[in-house]
Formats: structure tokens, sequence, C-alpha cells
């Protein structure tokens, strides 16, 4: 466990007097993709909340239990500063109302980068990382929100990626955009693995095969089981996982 | 099928013909065709005669306003001073009071106005005190404004000792005015897609700056619209400045907010009420120039509506 990038212990959530997460326990390695997968409703979305502390922004939300990034308990920290370590790409794409550039230059310029040198070189490397920039490098003035689903959903990675952060989480950000973006996304998400580490919530089974490391099965607020993407798969210790992989419900 | 496009306009006349199978007998499937088709032309009628309604009254006045009040209309009536107890000359202290008073009241309403909005819509969240302050403010906007005069009276005149001033008068105008202008503001805020906010916190970026540089660019259209319109109702009403600011004869032009002057609406109420023998030409003018002023202001508020509408940003 000494190698865990995130580690979370007993971890219960609770919307208004409902709790949805009962207790969980997980840690996630440094480095490498890290694949959730489970039916709807199984709280995926409000586990990735508990990692950057956006559950807080959620009315009547609460969560209690241990979230630690390097081992510092993620309240620790300062919100916004554990919030550009921990960048976050939301399921539906979302470009800021303001020109390509700015989207990207967004959250760089609000903790006081304004090099116009440096600023362009960051615009152009997330953009580029994003696989978004052959695109877009002739018209970057535009605005975000006029790009296409499957370009402003690499415009939301690329502004995720504007923070340097050092665990970017994904919330099934293929639901609403189309086969071939989602499959440039995930060779991007494989290049970007070495960089830092990627929790990637997926509606798609295939697609946690295809790139996760390792993948966790939630069920209903609970881990089932978790393990090397390959063995959960082809091998999973619980009957529910069994069941769920191939098909039977969700 | 019915092929007289003037058969909507009378829903009495005989049924058309219908062409070709009708002879055959009346097939129940075009029967009710045809009644939905009249109910439809019975109900754009309606629909058409309400609207006329609604609009032939204000073309009307404008129209009366126009034909009696425009050949009193001059340089000289625009800007000199009135003369002979108001039965005589121009209206420019009159001009320059509402101004004055415009002024005054936009600098108290829209700083408070506006900041009120934005917390209320962007701190406040849902607690029940936000509700009472938001069911409050709702009511505080349906007050008559002969009770705000009042209020501005005993607060600004009396407690506050300023005097029956261009300050008290504008005041009591912007406090009038305050309502709306949060209400629309909230307003503006919350037709920003929650999605923005959404996207640049997770950025980390904090609430006032998400705020700052996310939210408020992209209401502003919204909020200047709601200021604008409530500058056109600030400027014409006269209630309000009844007993707090406005002077019925003050042939000076105001030298600070803590001097009286004459407003416009006060004018047209004083030459109507209290000047017998006037010629019309001169209330009517007077008023014209009074509607002209409303009607700029809010026409610079739809052009400024249409203007965003072109260039929306999502
Ligand atoms: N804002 C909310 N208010 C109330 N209940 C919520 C809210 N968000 C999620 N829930 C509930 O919490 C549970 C887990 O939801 P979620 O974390 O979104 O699951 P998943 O992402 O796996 O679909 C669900 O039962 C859902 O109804
Ligand atoms: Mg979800």
């Amino acid at each position: 466990m000494s190698d865990a990038h995130i580690s979370v212990r007993n971890l219960r959530a609770s919307h208004g007097p409902k709790e949805v997460l009962h207790g969980l326990s997980l840690s996630i390695p440094r480095g490498g993709i890290y694949g959730i997968i489970g039916p709807a409703g199984s709280a995926k979305t409000t586990f990735l909340t508990c990692l950057n502390r956006t559950l807080q922004l959620v009315p009547r939300a609460s969560s209690v239990g241990e979230v630690s990034l390097n081992g510092i308990p993620v309240s620790n920290f300062e919100i916004n500063d554990l919030r550009r370590r921990v960048a976050m790409v939301l399921p539906l794409p979302v470009g800021l109302p303001m020109s390509i550039y700015d989207n990207v230059a967004f959250a760089p310029r609000m903790v006081g980068m304004h090099n116009k040198g440096e600023l362009d070189a960051l615009v152009e490397r997330c953009l580029t990382q994003a696989a978004l920039w052959d695109e877009v490098k002739d018209r970057l003035d535009q605005l975000g929100t006029k790009l296409s689903g499957g370009q402003q959903q690499r415009l939301t990675l690329a502004r995720a990626l504007s923070t340097e952060p050092e665990v970017l989480c994904l919330d099934e950000f293929s639901i609403a955009i189309d086969p071939v973006t989602t499959m440039r996304i995930e060779s991007v998400l494989v290049e970007l693995k070495s960089e830092m580490t990627i929790v990637l919530v997926t509606n798609l089974l295939a697609q946690a095969r295809r790139i996760a490391d390792r993948t966790a099965f939630f069920l209903n607020g609970n881990l089932v089981e978790e393990g090397p993407t390959e063995e959960l798969f082809v091998a999973p210790t619980d009957p529910r996982t069994h069941d769920y992989i191939h098909g039977k419900f969700g | 099928m019915d092929t007289h496009p003037e058969a909507p306009l009378q829903p009495n006349a005989v049924p058309a013909p219908s062409s070709g199978s009708a002879a055959d007998g009346v097939n129940p499937a075009d029967a009710h065709l045809g009644t939905r088709r009249r109910t439809e032309s019975v109900a754009s009628l309606v629909l058409l005669t309400a609207t006329l309604m609604a609009a032939l009254p204000a073309l009307g006045i404008l129209g009366l306003l126009i034909i009696r009040g425009a050949p009193a209309l001059s340089f000289e009536f625009l800007f000199t001073m009135p003369l002979q107890g108001m039965t005589a000359g121009g209206i420019l202290p009159a001009i320059v009071g509402t101004l004055w008073l415009v002024g005054v009241s936009l600098l108290f309403a829209v700083p408070v106005g506006v900041l009120a909005g934005v917390y209320l819509s962007e701190y406040a969240g849902e607690s029940r005190l936000s509700r009472i302050v938001d069911l409050a403010i709702v009511n505080l906007a349906g007050v008559p404004s002969i009770v705000h005069a009042l209020f501005g009276l005993g607060a600004f005149v009396l407690f506050f000792r300023f005097g029956t001033s261009i300050l008290a008068g504008g005041l009591t105008l912007g406090v009038m005015t305050l309502p709306v202008i949060i209400t629309s503001t909230k307003a503006a805020l919350q037709s920003v897609p929650q999605s923005f906010r959404l996207a640049s916190w997770n950025l980390g970026i904090t609430r006032w700056q998400t705020i700052r540089h996310v939210v408020l660019p992209n209401a502003l259209p919204g909020i200047l619209t709601g200021i604008i319109l409530q500058v056109s109702r600030a400027a014409g009403e006269t209630a309000p400045v009844l007993f707090t600011g406005a002077a019925f004869y003050l042939p000076v032009l105001p030298d600070s907010v803590f001097s009286q002057s004459m407003a416009l609406s006060m004018h047209v109420f004083a030459l109507v009420t209290q000047v017998p023998g006037l010629p019309d030409s001169m209330k009517y003018g007077t008023a014209l120039v009074l509607v002209g002023t409303v009607v700029l202001f809010n026409s610079f508020a739809i052009a400024l509506r249409f203007y965003l509408r072109r260039h929306r940003k999502w």
C-alpha cells in the first residue's frame, strides 16, 4: 500500500438522509489508469466528487471517512489547490462561453500566470495532449461553446490538464460523444497515464477492459471487488461481478 | 379542404365547399379536422383582438401626444427656463431635474441591487432565510409608488434630514426600483447554466473568480436590461418625488444633490392641475418629452437585447 496515490478508508457519503456510499475502502496506485465500473446509481460519481471535494457543492450532501492524496488527507488541502491537483472531466462536454484559447488559459490566469509566452506554450501543450490542437490551432479566438460535442469534450480535457494535475478523474466522458472521438480520447489517456494517475469511471465495460490497468466494480455504494483489469474480467471472484460483466443486470 | 384564405377571419361564414370527396358523404375524419380548423381560427382571432386591445391604446396615446405636443417642441422649449409661473418659456429645469433624480437613484440602486442579486443567486443557496428574503423582495416590488413616497419622506427627508432634495427624491426612486433590479439581476444570473459554474469550480477557481469571469459577463445583458427598464420607471413616476425632491416651480438649475429641483413627471402633473388656462400644447409637449425619454431608454434596452441575442455565447 506504500505506493498508493489515493487511499480511501471507510468512506461514507450521503445525499440528505440517504446514505449512498457505505464505508468504502480502496487504494489507487500511482500512475496508470484505474477503471471504475458499475451500474447507474452505484455511487461512482459520488465517489469521484469525494476525491476533489466537489461533493460539498451538492446541496444537502455530506461525507465521512478518510480520503488521502499522497498520504495527506484531502481535507488538509486548501480546497482550490486540491482541485487543481485532482482534475475532473464531467460526463457532458462543457465549453465555457469564452474563446478556445481562454478556455485553456483560464485556470492558469486565475492563479496569476499572465506571461503571454508561457500561456501560449501551455495552451498549445494542453490542446495537443487532448488531441485537439490540429483542429483548432487556426481559430483559437473562436468561442469554445461553438465547437462540436466531441471537440468540446477534448477542450474540456485540455482545460482539465491546464492545472497540471497529478490525478485526472473522468466521469463517463464518452456518454455524449461519438465513437471516433471516444477512441481518440482513450489513446490520449493511455499516453497520459505515465505522467499522472487517471481515474476512469465508465459505463462501457469494453472501455475499462481496453485501457484500465486495474478495475474496481461498484454496486449500490459498495466496492464489490477490484484488481488487475484482465483478472477481474476473466476470473471475477464475486458472482455479482460475474453477472454484471456478462450483462445480467445494470 | 378549406382553400379560402379569408375563411379564418369569418368564423360564422357558411363552411366553404370541400373539394371532391365531400360530395360522396362526409368523412368523419374530415369533419373532425374541420372542427379543429374552426377552433384554430377562432383562437387566432381572439388572440389577435386581445393583442390589438393591448396595443391600440398605447399607440393612441402616443399618437395623441405627438399630434398635440409636437407643435410645442422647439429648441427653446427644451433648453430654456420656464417663465411667468410656467405659463411660458421652456422646461429645461424639469429635464435636468429628472436626469439628476434618475442619476442619484441609479448610483444607489445599481450597486446595491446588483450585489444583492449576486448574493441571492450565487451565495445564499436554498436556506429558509433566503426564501423569506426572496418573498419579501417580490412583494416589495408590488408596493404602490405612493407608499415608497411616504417611506422616502419619513426616512430620507425627515429622519436623515436630507430635506426635500434631489438626494432624498433620488434615494426614494432608488428604493422603489431596487426590488426589480434585484430580481432581474438574480434571474439573469440564474439563466447562466450551472454547468459553467461546475466546470469552473472543478478547475480550482474560486467562487468569486467564477462569478467575476464566467457568470457576470454572461449575465450582464440581462442585468442591464433590467436596470434600463427601471430607469424608465424612475423617470416616469410622479408620486415618489412628490414630497421628497421635486418642486412645482423652481426656474433654476440644481447645483447639488441637496437642492430641490423640478422633474418632468411632476411638471406634467403641475401643468395639468395647477395652471389654469395654459395652452394644451405645453402640457402635451411636456408629456411627450417625458414619454420620449422613457421610450428612448426602453428602445436602448430592446436594442441591447437584440444585439446580445445575436451574439449569444452558447
Ligand atoms: N444530488 C443528489 N441528490 C440526491 N440524491 C443523489 C444526488 N446525486 C446522486 N444521488 C443518489 O446517490 C446515488 C448514487 O448516485 P451516483 O453517485 O450519481 O451514482 P452513479 O454515478 O454510479 O450513477 C443514487 O441513488 C442517486 O440517486
Ligand atoms: Mg454517475
